[in-house]
């Protein structure tokens, strides 16, 4: 009887072992950045020290890469909550011609390789003459992000009830009351996931920003060029612990959010 | 005079589906108006067409004198208790009821006493806090009553409002309706597919079939003189008699309709015709019982205390001459 409640030793193990071998990588990161040695990752660190913290608030490179990363996810996310959130209304609510396929053209930013991404994006802004800036950045970040609130918005769309629409209108309610005190209540949540998911993977994109930024560096281009310099490296980690907790909460916060959504709308039969 | 609504000739093709086919139909101010009919037959898009969230294809709607064909559902003086009632989750009892006061730009603590009112008339005044996911489906419907009847409508649309309470609930509601519609005395439109329900409450029926009207008239009309074998069968489930066994009965040769309550079991030698018992079956207030006459059925309801008839034997079956009712469809 008890085989089915618990899992056998070798099951236990091979979990254990699969969880060290995901998040190891990530503590050692943590660990070198308060290593006192800064040339090359030797192991064990010959001591430890919290001087590198005071070192990266000192570099004005850091903060501007951080400003502009952030500036990037910010503006991209919102674009994609307005632009996922449309899309998601119109495929979930309307029938029409090619609805399937362009649920399908939506999704497949997401599914395609970055790399394919970044190029085709290159060589489009490349044709049309827009000069390699924030902006492009910006609306390389979009196309995926746009994926991300599409999904949660969809998903959550389908669960609200259609009636519900049509008995705000028929209380005498126009379309941006119905908007405003019946839909964005009830797939608010699934929009704030969206957003910060989308915010997360903004923050960490390194392959289409590549193909899409000009001379500016988001803080994970900062970081990659950063590592060929044997210079002040536990740097770097400072940097990548903060990233870390910085696409983590948002996760976690999407999660949450999300979690007990199944509760919140189109449940009122 | 003018109608509360009145369709003329309207038409709701989708595709090649006419699933409204040149309809029709008055409504009077203050009358309890059912649309009866099996799904499918065009009764619940009647509804819609009425609420603004469908439009006719061809014809004219008027509410009120006041043709709607332009007019969006939120600008009618129309509203709806829908059939999951659609009540917002997100927001209490109370906020719900007041939804449409406060669209209207209505101030809170008149919205809101105005809604507390309106509870109180559907007896849920200590339900008011609660949101509709803590309420039952009978409560949840008198939510969506009291939120429509805020409004002060000059019509009420219920579409199946009835459908999905279990039977003691929906009895009581249908008296309570029926109550509520004479104190309020505004015009009740409502879509059932439950011939009882329609026949109860209603002041007039519309019978549907296929998208058109069959039949319009007081539940007496519609339940003792049907006009066609649709609405005989549809409405109290009658023995529909083809001309000649209409006329070998003492009917005329017209397709006729029968009760099966109007019918009483008899000793065969006073009866009007007689046949072979093929079964019995209790139902608690009634025995129903079939017989073969030939190469036809006919059921009898026959009250419980009357002595059964024996399977297999020949029973005779005697009923007032008014009972076989002569239709005029084919």
């Amino acid at each position: 009887m008890h085989s089915s409640q618990r899992a056998g030793l070798g099951l236990r193990l091979a979990a254990i072992a699969g969880l060290l071998f995901l998040h190891l990588p990530i503590l050692l990161i943590f660990l070198y950045a308060f290593t006192t040695e800064d040339r090359s990752y030797q192991f064990p660190p010959p001591g430890l020290t919290l001087k590198w913290f005071g070192v990266t608030w000192g570099r004005a490179d850091v903060w501007e890469a951080l400003a502009l990363s952030i500036k990037v996810a910010s503006v991209s996310t919102l674009i994609a909550m307005v632009l996922g959130t449309l899309c998601a209304a119109a495929v979930s609510r309307a029938r029409f011609f090619g609805r399937e396929a362009i649920s399908l053209l939506v999704i497949l930013p997401i599914a395609l390789p970055g790399i394919v991404t970044g190029i085709s994006l290159r060589s489009a802004f490349n044709l049309a003459d827009i000069p390699y800036s924030t902006l492009t950045i910006i609306l390389g970040h979009a196309t995926f992000c746009v994926v991300v609130v599409y999904n949660n918005a969809v998903a959550r769309f389908r669960r609200l009830s259609g009636s519900m629409v049509e008995a705000s209108m028929d209380l005498g309610a126009n379309s941006f009351q119905t908007f405003r005190y019946i839909i964005l209540p009830n797939i608010g949540t699934a929009l704030m996931a969206g957003g910060m998911l989308a915010f997360a993977l903004s923050f960490d994109e390194v392959i289409v920003t590549t193909f899409t930024a000009g001379q500016q560096a988001t803080l994970p281009i900062w970081m990659l060029e950063e590592l060929v310099r044997p210079r002040q490296r536990p740097v770097t980690n400072v940097v990548a612990m903060v990233v870390v907790l910085a696409t983590f909460l948002p996760i976690l916060g999407a999660y949450y959010l999300t979690r007990s959504g199944s509760d919140t709308a189109g449940s009122g039969k | 005079m003018t109608f509360a609504v009145d369709f003329e000739n309207v038409s709701r093709h989708f595709d090649a589906v006419k699933a409204v086919d040149n309809v029709s139909l008055q409504i009077e101010e203050g009358e309890f108006f059912a649309m009866l009919g099996p799904s499918g037959s065009g009764k619940t898009t009647c509804l819609r067409l009425i609420s603004g969230f469908d439009r006719p294809t061809s014809g004219h709607i008027k509410i009120f004198g006041e043709t709607s064909d332009d007019l969006p559902p939120n600008r009618r003086a129309v509203n709806t208790v829908f059939q999951d009632y659609a009540l917002f989750p997100h927001m209490n009892v109370r906020d719900n009821v007041a939804y449409g006061l406060m669209v209207k730009g209505e101030d809170k603590s008149t919205r809101l006493s105005k809604a507390d009112e309106m509870l109180a008339l559907v007896k849920l005044d200590a339900f008011g806090d609660r949101k509709p996911g803590q309420l039952s489906g009978g409560q949840r419907q008198r939510v969506a009553l009291a939120r429509a009847l805020v409004n002060q409508p000059r019509v009420l649309l219920l579409d199946e409002p009835l459908g999905a309470l279990d039977l003691k609930l929906r009895e009581q509601m249908q008296e309570e309706l029926k109550s509520l519609q004479k104190t309020l005395g505004i015009t009740f439109v409502f879509v059932t597919h439950d011939q009882g329900e329609a026949l109860s409450m209603a002041d007039r029926v519309a019978v549907f079939n296929e998208g058109r009207i069959v039949q319009i008239g007081t539940p007496h009309e519609i339940y003792e003189a049907p006009r066609t074998r649709f609405v005989a069968d549809f409405v109290g489930s009658s023995n529909v008699l083809p001309p000649e066994l209409s006329a070998r009965l003492g009917g005329s040769a017209k397709w006729s309709s029968l009760r099966p309550e109007a019918i009483s079991i008899t000793a065969p030698e006073h009866a009007k015709a007689s046949g072979t018992v093929k079964s019995v079956r209790y139902l608690g207030s009634v025995n129903q019982i079939t017989l073969q006459l030939d190469e036809h059925e006919i059921s009898v309801s026959s009250p419980v205390g009357v002595a059964l008839p024996v399977i297999g034997q020949t029973a005779g079956l005697v009923w007032k001459d008014a009972a076989l009712h002569a239709m005029d469809d084919a």
